[in-house]
């Protein structure tokens, strides 16, 4: 158990390229979860693989327990690593796959069957201990490579997107027996994933990177409610938040021919700027009657209805500037259909706004 | 969707071998039937040919000596203690450079799995060998190696007091099986290479998380991975140099004496030497028999090994 430290680490793979991890701070408190997520290329693994080392760190440095582990081999670092394609050993069986991280820190037979057979009834792997891995379902050998970091007690867990090959109902699952057993071990995680829903739903805490750089680093809900800038806003949330380069008007901004009013802070912050990008989550939109007056609600064409059951989603054209797409969540049961107008208007207490060159959230 | 009135062709194979009519499987077949019918001519006939042989006694030297005498060529075979020394020079000659070569070829393969400036140019000349025709590689031994006087062999050895030494004829076993090695090395390097990179990096960069160091990945990890490629390498040198001749042929003649003749070379020795038909039939049949048995469970073997016994993970 430990905490765990990037300090403006970098690692460059070409020299004279980009880095694909720029400049990386980051601290992991001790038994914390934390999720590394960001679109693909954004240097996740790359940065997994850093503190795995795996990747050599080409500046800064990474901590381990306040250890610098710069020059510190793999084998050395006291970690576990569940890789994405589970890299188990397919000439051992179940069993030997789990014990090799103990043998191969040279713990003694008898020790080593004990840890392996209690992790194995954690993981409900108890009847597949003499299996090879190619004898077993996807989700069975993802358990095994579960069982082969746990059986270590390390000080650090690391996750390269380690549900990416299971299906949708048992990525579910097994997303929170993870967190589940991460909670129960208290063992500090680094856990990579491009998956939002599962970043958010599993991370104590979430760090969004884009091009090698971190984004934000914060709890679920700040990063829900107060992403730092438009590429986080657009990032976290599904359907992803409505984000309109809109110019300003006296009060607030003109949307689709009507005024918005923006609150206080938010006018105040944007200063002098002509535009501003504004951003409404789906389910920050009011649907209001097509027959309202129309100064005061925002018409549009629905395009596409998605319903979920619980919820729906139109995906509709503003009728005034047909360019401007939006997403409103409705109701589980909702009667338009494609082309039927709609009314929307704004929650005006939950709107973002980010500086239109910068990205930067204003107030 | 349009639906179609005619059966959809994969159906009409999986069930349909009732459906295709005697002449319409001969007329699929005929096209097959002249490289058949060659082959049978080309293989079958002289077997069967060299079976009747081995039941006469004839020599060629003695005109009109032909004669049936039913298995007594066989009796003699097995009583032949030469044919005895040759069958076992064979199996050490085969097996012995094979498995060499093997280690060799691991070694080298292990050498070239990993990043050096010139690795391209090294490993083009690591293949030559495997180039060069084996009549050639064989002068290329007997002269221009191993010559007593004029060999690099003893030149390079001449400081540690070696010169002079008659390698062929003193070690003529171990000078035709260090030319088959030779040979044979960069093959087993090659097959060991491609096994060497087919090995998931993923495993690996597991297996140093886990905490193992070259070593005992080598062994817990890569070693298992290449058994099935060093079996391959081992069944198929092992065909190769079986019913090597050239070698032998060109380096020492078999001698002194049958010191260094393996079951080909003595066999045509028999044939074409002593003009013993019969009892040089004899041999042949009772070597084709051997290695048919041991290519059976060669095959076995190598058909085990890719039925991806381990295959992903
Ligand atoms: N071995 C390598 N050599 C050169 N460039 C690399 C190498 N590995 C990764 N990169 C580059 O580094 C950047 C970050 O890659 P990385 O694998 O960390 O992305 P990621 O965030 O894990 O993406 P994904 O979600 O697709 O796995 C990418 O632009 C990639 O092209
Ligand atoms: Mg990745």
């Amino acid at each position: 158990m430990a905490e765990v430290v990037f300090d403006q680490a970098s690692r460059i793979y070409t020299p004279g390229a980009k880095p694909a991890v720029d400049s990386l701070d980051l601290t992991v408190a001790d038994g914390e979860l934390v999720v590394l997520v960001g679109p693909s290329g954004s240097g996740k693994s790359t940065a997994l693989r850093m503190l795995a080392g795996l990747e050599p760190i080409d500046a800064g440095s990474v901590r381990i327990d306040g250890r610098d582990v710069v020059d510190v081999p793999s084998k050395d670092r006291d970690i576990a690593m569940v890789f994405q394609n589970y890299a188990l050993y397919p000439s051992k069986t179940v069993a030997e796959n789990m014990a090799f991280p103990l043998k191969m820190r040279g713990m003694d037979k008898e020790e080593r069957g004990r840890r392996v057979r209690q992790a194995a009834e954690m993981l409900g792997l108890t009847d597949f201990l003499d299996r090879k891995p190619k004898a077993m379902s996807g989700g069975q050998r993802q358990r095994v490579a579960m069982g082969r970091a746990i059986v270590r007690e390390p000080q650090v867990f690391l996750m390269d997107e380690p549900l990416s090959n299971l299906d949708a109902k048992m990525r579910v699952q097994t997303r929170a027996q993870i967190a589940e057993l991460q909670n129960r071990l208290a063992v500090s995680t680094v856990y990579v994933t491009h998956d939002q829903v599962e970043a958010m739903t599993m991370g104590d805490r979430v760090a969004v990177l884009a091009d090698g750089k971190l984004q934000q680093y914060a709890t679920p809900p700040e990063l829900y409610d107060r992403p730092t800038n438009a590429f986080v806003a657009g990032f976290i949330g599904s359907p992803a938040m409505n984000l309109l380069d809109l110019p300003r008007s006296s009060t607030g901004v003109t949307l689709g021919g009507v005024e918005v009013p923006l609150p206080r802070e938010i006018s105040d912050a944007a200063g002098s700027r002509d535009r501003i990008t504004v951003g409404i989550r789906p389910e920050d939109w009011v649907l209001e009657s097509t027959d309202a007056d129309a100064g005061s609600v925002i018409k549009a064409v629905v395009d596409v209805v998605e319903e979920l059951g619980s919820e729906s989603y139109l995906y509709a054209h503003l009728a005034e500037d047909t360019s401007t797409s939006i997403v409103v969540r409705g109701p589980g049961r909702v009667k338009v259909r494609f082309g039927d107008p709609i009314a929307v208007r704004p929650n005006p207490e939950a709107l973002h706004v980010f500086d239109v060159e910068t990205g930067q959230r204003l107030p | 969707m349009t639906t179609t009135l005619e059966r959809p062709a994969p159906d009409k194979q999986a069930g349909g071998a009732p459906m295709i009519d005697r002449a319409e499987g001969w007329r699929r077949r005929a096209p097959l039937l002249p490289a058949l019918i060659f082959t049978i001519i080309v293989t079958q006939i002289p077997f069967l040919l060299t079976i009747f042989y081995s039941l006469q006694s004839w020599n060629l030297v003695r005109p009109g000596s032909q004669s049936f005498v039913w298995f007594q060529n066989y009796a003699d075979v097995f009583t032949d203690s030469q044919f005895r020394q040759v069958a076992l020079n064979t199996v050490v000659m085969t097996l012995g450079s094979v498995l060499i070569a093997v280690a060799l070829g691991l070694v080298l393969a292990l050498l070239l799995n990993r990043q050096f400036f010139g690795r391209g140019v090294v490993r083009t000349l690591l293949i030559t060998p495997f180039l060069i025709t084996p009549v050639a590689a064989a002068l290329l031994w007997r002269t221009v190696l191993l010559d007593p006087t004029l060999g690099l062999v003893n030149f390079v050895l001449s400081p540690f007091g070696a010169s002079g030494t008659e390698w062929i004829s003193e070690f003529p076993l171990a000078s035709v099986m260090a030319a088959l090695v030779w040979q044979w090395t960069p093959f087993m390097m090659l097959l060991l290479l491609a096994g060497l990179q087919s090995q998931p990096t993923d495993q690996l960069e597991a297996a140093r998380v886990d905490g193992a160091n070259s070593w005992s990945i080598f062994r817990e990890l890569t070693l298992p991975h290449l058994r099935r490629f060093i079996e391959l390498g081992v069944v198929l040198g092992t065909i190769y140099l079986v019913n090597t001749f050239d070698t032998v042929y060109m380096m020492t003649q078999g001698g002194p004496g049958v010191a260094s003749a393996n079951l080909p070379f003595y066999i045509y020795q028999r044939a074409f030497l002593g003009f013993d038909i019969g009892q040089s039939a004899a041999m042949g049949v009772v070597v084709v028999i051997l290695t048919l048995i041991a290519a059976t469970f060669a095959l076995r073997l190598l058909f085990r090994t890719f039925s991806g016994e381990e295959e992903a993970a």
